[in-house]
């Protein structure tokens, strides 16, 4: 349990891409966005239930932007919120419905623009560490508080988020901000890196039909809880580089010593800075190898 | 018999040793001891062995000596002489203190130095005790590339040590107590009467001179305290104080003070005087002329206290600068009492230019002088910013699909209203939690652990020492290469084999005694 009067923030980054979503929907109906949703929200539930002091963030990544489905502004001018009839914790009926409302109003929105079809997922952790930043300045002075991120992630990484990705998760690095990755589809080379720089957990699901399960196990405890449990352990990291000419993962390559970029074969001039190698004639050119990291 | 090269300092006749009687010769490098009658010597030291003499007390019937050397050996010599025991035994004694330190230190300075290297790194104390202490290797090669530095080191170690200065208030500590009846004690330690010297080098002198000839260090001392000069009211009389020179000299040597001045031209110390703002802020009297007359003997006293610190101060000071290894040329230091060498003449002109040049440049300012690099072109940097592209095969998707997808999602969220009772069904979730559980599909690596969590500690520095040792000896291996001399070739296939031989046999015996003790 956290200790007392330390507040706990857990901002659920959920992939929305419609897309996605709509393909997957046609070909396993048994699970659909509407289920995933009612999963996160059971986890909110959860998170918020356990200590009056903990916080809860949903931001909702599209292929567009990325939205807060809560805390959204729908709050402040909502005064005839039904009360729920089934006595829940008020807080908890709010925030499902606001949670409902929201996506309800963004998928209603989604327009076609035909150009991006990857979800930005880069923005919405940005947000998210934004939101993170806000609430801790905010309860800077009263008491400690303590944030993860914990991103759903249904669609394909994209390609061209990379820099921006890295940028986000060394940013949380620095602030000590976990970011937990629960994957529906394919593995993700990103989410693996950030789960393993930040030291939070990363898990690709087996059945996605028992995504509540998984949630409540796996990721619902905070880091100092998960000392405590018997989770499942991380997962091997690829951390190989790409070659600067073919975009390839290599093992081992060709350095520049001046401007450090990396090749997968030899020539005599470095095509990024214009550098010339000098060759010994009679020695054959050694290659500079690169030892490719590998965790124990 | 002692060779005709060695000086024999004392002879002491009838002196026994093991029942024995014989004599005693103690030399310049050694002391010996022969049985009567015959030519040889049967013990032998010499006294850089000798660790230290124990004496027998004063009280005793029996008048010993004892010599006690490094290794622990001791011999005992009993003087029975019936007549002049007494005197041999304090000749012999006075003569053994009087060498002996200047021997000791040669031979303790190496094991001084060993024993400090070993306590300083418990590695390579671990080590020793591995390898020289099981016998494996001898001392002598262990310490032979170790201890290359140590006549390098020593006259390192003396030049980087630091001078103690001296403390301006040596004479307050000396702090005299009355006595009860009507005398004072003034206590002195060698430190105070190593200030005085340096810092008045007038006395010094004068010690020189007088002591032991004209007078003992305590009558030295005592007329020094008595003397006007040490007191607050040092008023030259003429008297036939020997100070009274001294008093003279600081007289002249403050005057050639004040005429030199100061060097630094950014001080001015003449627009440094007590000013007065009014009435009862400050001294009001008018400005205190110099002239001897004119002053009351109130003023008199306090010029001459004031006059007194200024010049005590500057030659602490000056005695601070000045270098410890002063040459033995009496008079530049006595005219040297105005605190400022002859050299520092010389440089006069210079040091005020760097002084000025200090006051006008600022460092940050000028121009840098980096050397020059080359500047990095890059002519695609776009590259740096495009990350490992995935190896997951591409999905192509119709643009048809895309637009049926996105109909789908919109239609089914429209209507999305949380269910949130039919999350989970009891099947799904405890097969998630099978899964979950340690041995299912996601669990498979958690039964393997970590070697360092198996082994005990025990063990594993038990190894680590063991791995560090047979680093040592791969290390002597490695320098006998290459084998240039025939010395080296021996050790390789003679001495180092038998070193290897005993490390692994140790190993060997290690492994089977923590097998033993695990069945």
């Amino acid at each position: 349990m956290a200790s007392e009067g330390e507040i706990s923030l857990l901002v659920v980054v959920v992939d929305v891409n419609p897309i996605w979503w709509g393909q997957h929907a046609q070909s396993e109906p048994e699970f659909t966005l509407s289920k995933c949703l009612d999963a996160v929200m059971v986890m909110g539930n959860a998170h918020m239930a356990m200590t009056r002091t903990n916080q809860l963030a949903v931001i909702a990544a599209h292929c567009q932007d990325s939205h807060f489905l809560y805390p959204s502004k729908r709050l402040k001018g909502n005064d005839d919120t039904s009360s729920s009839r089934d006595g829940k914790y008020e807080l908890l009926s709010v925030t499902n419905n606001l949670i409902a409302e929201e996506i309800r109003d963004i998928m209603s929105k989604t327009e076609l623009t035909g150009n991006s079809t990857d979800t930005l997922l880069a923005g919405s952790l940005a947000k998210a560490l934004c939101c993170i930043l806000l609430k801790t300045v905010v309860f800077l002075l009263a008491q400690e508080i303590k944030s993860r991120i914990l991103v759903i992630k249904a669609a394909d990484d994209c390609a061209l988020q990379y820099m921006n990705f890295m940028n986000v998760i060394f940013a949380a690095q620095k602030q000590n901000i976990l970011i937990d990755a629960c994957v529906l589809d394919s593995d993700s080379g990103l989410l693996q890196q950030a789960c393993d720089i930040t030291g939070g957990l990363y898990l690709k699901i087996p059945q996605k039909v028992a995504l509540a399960q998984y949630l409540l196990w796996v990721f619902l405890p905070d880091s100092e809880q998960r000392s405590l449990l018997v989770l499942p352990p991380p997962a091997h990291v690829d951390y190989r580089a790409a070659c600067f000419c073919h975009r390839t993962l290599i093992e081992i390559g060709y350095v520049c010593s001046v401007c450090l970029s990396i090749f997968c074969n030899f020539s005599p001039i470095c095509t990024t800075c214009e550098t010339a190698f000098k060759i010994q004639l009679p020695q054959m050119v050694k290659p500079k190898k690169k030892k490719p990291k590998l965790p124990a | 018999m002692a060779s005709l090269s060695e000086e024999v300092l004392l002879v002491v006749k009838k002196v026994r040793q093991k029942k024995q009687d014989g004599t005693l010769y103690l030399m310049a490098e050694r002391i010996a001891w022969g049985p009567e009658g015959k030519d040889r010597f049967t013990v032998s030291h010499s006294y850089s062995d000798i660790r230290c003499q124990k004496i027998s007390p004063d009280g005793k019937a029996k008048v010993q000596l004892q010599l006690v050397l490094h290794t622990g050996e001791s011999t005992t010599f009993h003087f029975a002489n019936e007549s002049t025991s007494r005197k041999d035994w304090e000749a012999a004694k006075e003569l053994l203190q009087q060498l002996l330190p200047k021997f000791k230190k040669k031979a303790n300075k190496e094991l001084e130095e060993k024993n400090k290297m070993l306590q300083e790194d418990p590695v390579l104390f671990q080590l020793y005790k591995d390898l020289v202490v099981s016998q494996v290797i001898s001392a002598e090669e262990f310490w032979a590339n170790r201890l290359g530095g140590i006549n390098n080191g020593e006259s390192a170690a003396c030049e980087n040590k630091q001078e103690v200065g001296i403390s301006g208030a040596f004479l307050a500590d000396i702090r005299p107590q009355t006595d009860g009846c009507n005398g004072l004690r003034y206590n002195l330690t060698a430190d105070i009467i190593e200030s005085i010297f340096r810092t008045y080098p007038a006395v010094k002198q004068k010690y020189k001179e007088n002591v032991p000839h004209n007078l003992t260090e305590k009558e030295f001392w005592t007329r020094f305290f008595q003397s006007h000069y040490f007191h607050r009211d040092r008023i030259s009389t003429g008297t036939q104080d020997i100070f009274s020179e001294c008093a003279r000299q600081d007289e002249k040597g403050l005057k050639s003070l004040v005429t030199q001045g100061v060097k630094n031209p950014m001080v001015d110390l003449l627009s440094l005087e007590d000013k007065t703002l009014d009435e009862g802020y400050g001294i009001s009297s008018a400005l205190p002329s110099t002239s001897h007359a004119s002053r009351t003997v109130k003023e008199s006293s306090n010029f001459a206290i004031i006059k007194r610190f200024n010049h005590h101060s500057a030659m602490v000071l000056a005695a601070g600068s000045r270098k410890r290894d002063v040459p033995a040329d009496q008079a530049s230091e006595t005219s040297s009492t105005d605190g400022n060498s002859r050299d520092s003449d010389f440089f006069q002109p210079p040091l005020k230019k760097v002084k000025l040049q200090e006051a006008i440049e600022y460092e940050d300012l000028q121009q840098e002088n980096r050397p020059k690099t080359v500047a990095l072109n890059l002519k695609k940097s776009d590259r740096y910013a495009h990350g490992p592209v995935p190896l997951q095969s591409q999905q192509y998707t119709t643009s048809q699909d895309i637009i049926n997808s996105v109909n789908y999602i919109k239609h089914e969220m429209s209507n999305y209203k949380p269910n949130l009772t039919q999350v989970l069904s009891s099947a799904a979730a405890s097969s998630a939690i099978a899964a979950l559980s340690p041995g299912g599909v996601l669990m498979q690596q958690v039964a393997q652990q970590a070697i360092n969590q198996m082994v005990p500690t025990e063990i594993q520095a038990e190894l680590k020492h063991l791995y560090v040792a047979a680093g040592e000896l791969l290390r002597h291996f490695w320098t006998c290469f290459p084998v240039n001399t025939a010395f080296l070739e021996e050790k390789l296939t003679g001495h180092l084999e038998c070193m290897l031989q005993a490390a692994y046999s140790k190993f060997h015996i290690w492994q089977t005694r923590r097998m033993m003790r695990k069945t």
